[in-house]
């Protein structure tokens, strides 16, 4: 892989599985990263972004595919698998983790995972059109689930907590986004959303906004502080919803969709996916729109990449998978590729971003993992 | 029982859930009728035979009868695709312009639609060169926009 060298915004790229990579997670002092490797999660220590991660522990107990991880701020790694079972995976004093197997009472795949702010409850995502919430009962000792069952109509595929921890945003494959209440008794407070522009009451899984989209949703999050909840689905759009129901749009430039996104401050947002690269969204005076690329590969027609002659075949027009259709006529013609070929630091879908450095509320560099079997952390 | 892999498990479990083709259908506040839809059609046909394609393309991508039965439907394509068809291939690319995205994700649904069935195949090149005009307009969103869109024409 050749570094993007005209872009400055890739700052480490990490090549860990050969597998894809569809979650990843730092703890909260980003000394720990948790990836998802078909039926493991793998734990890495990151001592710093200049030297590779080193394996400091497996965990295996899925015999599934695991579809997503989330470390609380207490350091707890849950993960959520296509067996149908989620585990809560406690840090031990010696660096290993002991789990405990969480109840999920759901007869399909779980798709996606994430913890509460306050790390005392999560919410799973199924196919069994179910949420489960999730949250410890210490006279059992045990992981117990509460069901949101109404009125999902297929599959989740993403869920984020407000930082009040009881606002719970769900999208999924019905193409609705909604808005759930995930407050459990005795361990939420009505305070919590006392005077929330959301609803006046929050009783467990009631549905307090709803809004058609159409298509897939593949990620939602949260901007608690403006009370806004951002989405992204598979027309290729990133969407905006406020508390009244007022939604913004735009398109991705290249058309192909997102996968996720990320919050950089209360006007920006990176948005990734199927073009390998993030891209950066702001809000102006007229609404939400493309602000920049970052670490993008130029396109072939700015870049003349010597080509051999009667090469310039009709189907050249520079538009549809020429970089892989080049790559493949060299091959044919050279038996090599030639070193002038670009690539991004992700060489397949992004998956999933999360924040990685934050200075006064604005978020500075991002990480990503990818179908490539990457994580590469940019600045924005 | 030896093929017990292939029981339909769903079948014995009225709280299975499971997603129905009703369950897919976008909730529409107000389904419209054949009636309710003759005086656009009529207009449509109008405006298409006195040439202005242009004004006739763009009242046909706006509020498209995305509510209405397949007969409807069907009937509101016939005069889209008579529209679509009595465009010279020079113009195209200028009405294109005038459209906005919304109209443009439309126009697609009407060309690919207009490519499934007979009647549209029989002008299978005349579709086409809207087609390729459009990707060179406004190119792959609005197809991803089709892709992905349950509002169906």
């Amino acid at each position: 892989m050749l570094p993007n060298v005209n872009d400055k915004s890739v700052l480490a790229v990490f090549k860990l599985v050969k597998a894809p990579i569809y979650s990843h997670c730092f703890s909260s002092d980003r000394s720990l990263l948790a990836i998802t490797c078909e039926t493991s999660c793998l734990v890495y220590r990151l001592t710093n972004i200049n030297s590779q991660p080193k394996l400091v522990a497996t965990l295996a107990n899925h015999d599934k595919t695991i579809t997503a991880v989330d470390i609380s701020i207490h350091g707890r790694i849950v993960t959520c698998s296509q067996d149908r079972n989620a585990y809560v995976w406690e840090p031990l004093s010696d660096g290993s983790y002991k789990p405990t197997l969480v109840l999920l009472r759901i007869n399909r795949a779980a798709t996606s995972v994430s913890w509460a702010p306050n790390g005392y409850k999560f919410a799973v995502g199924s196919s069994a059109r179910i949420i489960a919430v999730c949250y410890y009962e210490q006279e059992n000792n045990w992981w117990v689930s509460k069901h949101i069952k109404k009125p999902i109509k297929s599959t989740i595929n993403c869920l984020s907590w407000h930082e009040n921890g009881v606002l719970l945003a769900a999208g999924g494959t019905d193409g609705f986004i909604r808005v759930f209440s995930g407050f459990i008794k005795g361990l939420d407070t009505k305070e919590a959303v006392a005077g929330s522009p959301w609803g006046s009451k929050f009783p467990f899984g009631s549905l307090i906004k709803e809004l058609y989209q159409g298509s897939y949703i593949h990620d939602v999050e949260w901007r608690s502080k403006i009370e806004k909840v951002a989405y992204v689905a598979h027309d290729g759009t990133l969407n905006i919803l406020d508390s009244q129901g007022g939604l913004q749009s735009v398109n991705s430039p290249d058309g192909l969709p997102f996968r996720s996104l990320a919050w950089i401050n209360d006007h920006e947002i990176v948005c990734a996916g199927y073009s390998c690269h993030p891209i950066l969204f702001s809000e102006a005076s007229q609404g939400w729109k493309f602000a920049k690329n970052l670490d993008k590969v130029a396109d072939a027609a700015q870049t003349p990449v010597a080509t051999g002659e009667g090469e310039e075949g009709e189907d050249d027009n520079g538009t549809f998978g020429i970089s892989a259709l080049r790559k493949f006529k060299e091959l044919d013609l050279k038996g090599k590729v030639t070193t002038s070929v670009k690539e991004s630091a992700h060489e397949n879908a992004i998956m999933e971003l999360a924040p990685f450095a934050e200075s006064n509320g604005q978020v500075t560099q991002i990480s990503s993992c990818g179908l490539d079997g990457k994580i590469v952390l940019y600045t924005v | 029982m030896s093929d017990w892999r292939r029981i339909d498990i769903d079948a014995f479990d009225p709280e299975s859930g499971r997603l129905t083709a009703q369950d897919l259908i976008p909730p529409y506040s107000h389904v419209i009728t054949a009636q309710e839809l003759q005086p656009k059609i009529q207009q449509l046909r109008s405006l298409s035979s006195s040439g202005d394609i242009s004004s006739a393309i763009k009242l046909a991508t706006n509020d498209p009868p995305y509510s209405a039965d397949d007969a409807t439907k069907a009937q509101y394509m016939m005069a889209v695709l008579e529209t679509l068809t009595q465009v010279r291939q020079a113009d195209i690319t200028n009405i294109l312009k005038g459209l906005n995205p919304q109209e443009q994700v439309v126009l697609v649904k009407y060309l690919y639609k207009g490519m499934s069935i007979t009647e549209g195949q029989k002008q299978g090149g005349i579709l086409l060169a809207w087609f390729e005009k459009l990707t060179q307009v406004a190119g792959v969103t609005p197809i991803v926009h089709y892709l992905s869109d349950r509002q169906t024409v």
